[in-house]
């Protein structure tokens, strides 16, 4: 094929932000094999060391408590995306359908900060669920949702919808309307047709949109750290305490190429264990 | 216009309780009127067709049968039941949707034992029946394929037998030929037709396609603009059209300009030049002798006729404008001036037609049949 003299000029751009990203990414790889040297910035000679205290229990654990809450945030999201998702696609009106779309990218165009905040005040001892739940006599004390786990999951949950809704809406509107007529007129109910037909024919969208979540909440920082606040560590909140309270580079370093490595593992054995789900989605 | 007793009782009908009735059926998107009153009731084991250009409602029409769709008006009886409030899922209907729309995800045996799980049918029967519809449609031993490794008429015998196996009450065809090539189309559509004889299923086929139309039905419901134009056999509608549409829709027509010159009860007499012919009465209701009638003659009821030596008959002049040679047979377009707004097209046997005329000779043609109608003039 004739070569197009533009497209190089097309894609410089975006070479230079990926060389960017790889020399960044080479930095951390140079860290991560340095030792550390207390109380100085710089950093000492080669060693694996950081590598092996990846293996104390404390990290271990904070990796499963990120594991953990990705899936339980990956999983709530699906829930609540799909049937927003499914309106999305077949709703007939189209300002019905623009204020759907619309209403459910919106927490993408907060910024990440704004939005915690937002979700500190709802969550707080004081703040609106609490005083609701307080004056409709329900609770005397105050629930703690601050600092917690699911605190952390509700606020992420919050920010992984977008990305959700869109993956999952693209996955079905690939489905034909047809598929779903042709499963009623042989006498399935609505349940029935949706389990049989549309669920399995959306399994695409389904696993994609899971893993974008997953990896999605792996990465986040500002939410696990405000909400979380220290009480819930996620690797990357980790991974900013070793670096810019400690100034433990190397460790830091460490760690998040560790996070990396753990979140590719993840998503290949999530796409591995779904691939018979997945093939029922076929066309 | 066909009044509300017209349709509801048609004589050609057995008084056979019908399978389905629509009983002033209306459906309206919007401000848009999509199906307009639609009286239609269709006998145990018939072939009916609802044949109309895109957007005249038969596909509407379709969906409300199937219940995909509400009524804004009037009722539908399937099986003497009311069924107009009833879900698609209940109405036991068998559907061939115009893509097929198989389930991808299932192989052509699930696809087939679909409807007969939905009906808690026991494990053995489903094998047994799914078997039995695969050989209706000579698809033995394709159960445990993917419908994606089909050919295109493969995958419509699976969609036919996946409606077929669960013995519906009427079996609903939505223009499922439209995507086939067209020698494939021409042995589907016997097949097709060989099926629902043997079985017997009283079966709505949709289409735009009016030669599959006429090949196909026992009846065809002519529709336009939302409204069923007439009902009628395939050789009644294309002989008596009752209304302008039917006649151009349905077939070729040449229009002459034609003038009433007498009417009495049933038959009503016009004339084109020196030409007088006689027409239903029917059409013309409510015009005086003298009015103005556009007289609708098929080529093939149009003849030459031979020059001095032909008969005394009185014929219409006229000058060959074009002709097309078409394999077995050549269409002669003759400019019949003051008689005809645009030339007429006259069908020749090609074994005579080269020799004998050439474009600009002046011929004299004459209609030979009984079944000529005329409709008010119309403007433009």
């Amino acid at each position: 094929m004739k070569q197009r003299p533009f497209i190089g000029w097309f894609v410089s751009p975006a070479a230079l932000v990926a060389l960017g990203l790889a020399a960044a990414m080479a930095a951390i790889l140079q860290y991560s094999v340095r030792a550390y040297v207390p109380g100085s910035l710089d950093v000492g000679g080669l060693t694996l060391e950081n590598f092996t205290a990846l293996l104390r229990p404390l990290y271990a654990w904070a990796f499963w408590g990120t594991i953990l809450l990705c899936l339980l945030t990956a999983t709530f999201t699906l829930f609540l995306a799909y049937p927003v998702a499914y309106a999305l696609v077949r709703v007939r009106s189209k300002a019905l359908k623009s204020f759907i779309l619309i209403a459910s990218v919106t927490p993408l165009f907060l910024g990440e900060v704004v939005r915690t905040y937002s979700w500190m005040i709802v969550l707080g001892n004081n703040g609106f669920i609490n005083s609701v739940l307080k004056s409709l006599g329900i609770i005397d004390r105050p629930l703690q949702m601050m600092f917690t786990t699911p605190g952390v999951v509700a606020a992420l949950v919050h920010v992984t919808m977008p990305i959700m809704v869109i993956m999952l809406a693209a996955g079905l509107s690939h489905i034909d309307r047809n598929y779903e007529k042709a499963a009623e007129s042989l006498g399935a109910s609505p349940v029935r047709c949706f389990l049989t037909v549309t669920l399995p024919l959306s399994m695409p969208g389904i696993v994609a949109g899971f893993s974008t979540a997953f990896a999605w909440t792996f990465s986040a920082f500002a939410t696990p750290q405000l909400i979380g606040g220290g009480k819930v560590n996620t690797v990357s909140t980790l991974v900013y305490q070793l670096g810019f309270a400690s100034f433990n580079f190397p460790f830091a370093a460490s760690l998040s190429l560790a996070g990396l490595v753990m979140t590719f593992a993840v998503i290949a054995l999530m796409k591995r264990a779904m691939r018979p789900v997945e093939r029922l989605g076929e066309q | 216009m066909l009044t509300r007793t017209d349709i509801a009782t048609p004589t050609s009908l057995p008084a056979e309780k019908p399978v389905v009735q629509l009983d002033g059926v209306t459906k309206r998107f919007g401000e848009a009127i999509a199906l307009h009153e639609a009286w239609l009731k269709i006998v145990p084991g018939e072939f009916m067709t609802l044949l109309g250009p895109s957007g005249c409602g038969k596909t509407t029409l379709l969906n409300l049968i199937a219940g995909f769709l509400d009524a804004d008006g009037g009722e539908i009886f399937i099986d003497g039941i009311l069924v107009t409030e009833t879900p698609a899922h209940k109405r036991e209907i068998g559907i061939v949707f115009q893509n097929y729309a198989l389930f991808p995800h299932m192989t052509v045996a699930n696809n087939i034992a679909y409807g007969l799980k939905t009906r808690g049918i026991g494990a053995d029967e489903i094998k047994r029946r799914v078997d039995e519809a695969l050989a209706l449609v000579k698809l033995d031993g394709f159960g445990d394929r993917k419908p994606r490794q089909l050919s295109g008429g493969q995958q419509q015998r699976v969609a036919l037998a996946r409606a077929l196996v669960i013995r519906p009450k009427v079996l609903l065809l939505d223009e499922p030929f439209s995507a086939l090539d067209k020698n494939l189309r021409a042995s589907m559509q016997i097949e097709l037709k060989e099926i629902q004889q043997r079985l017997g299923v009283t079966t709505i086929f949709v289409t735009h396609d009016q030669g599959e139309a006429l090949s196909m039905s026992d009846r065809i419901a002519v529709m336009s603009a939302g409204r069923i134009r007439q009902i009628a056999a395939p050789q009644d509608i294309y002989r008596r059209p009752q209304d302008r549409f039917v006649a151009s829709f349905i077939g070729d027509a040449n229009v002459l300009k034609g003038k009433l010159s007498a009417v009495t009860d049933a038959v009503a007499q016009v004339t084109v030049g020196s030409l007088s012919v006689e027409v239903p009465a029917a059409p013309l209701a409510g015009l005086a002798a003298g009015a103005d009638v556009d007289l609708f003659v098929r080529p093939e009821h149009l003849v030459p006729v031979d020059g001095d030596g032909g008969p005394a008959a009185p014929s219409l002049a006229g000058t060959v404008r074009t002709q097309v040679f078409q394999g077995g047979h050549v269409d002669l377009y003759i400019d019949l001036g003051e008689h005809a707004a645009q030339p007429v097209l006259l069908r020749s046997s090609a074994a005579l037609a080269p020799s004998k005329w050439q474009t600009g000779d002046v011929v004299r043609v004459r209609p030979v049949s009984a079944d000529l109608v005329a409709f008010p003039k119309q403007d433009g």
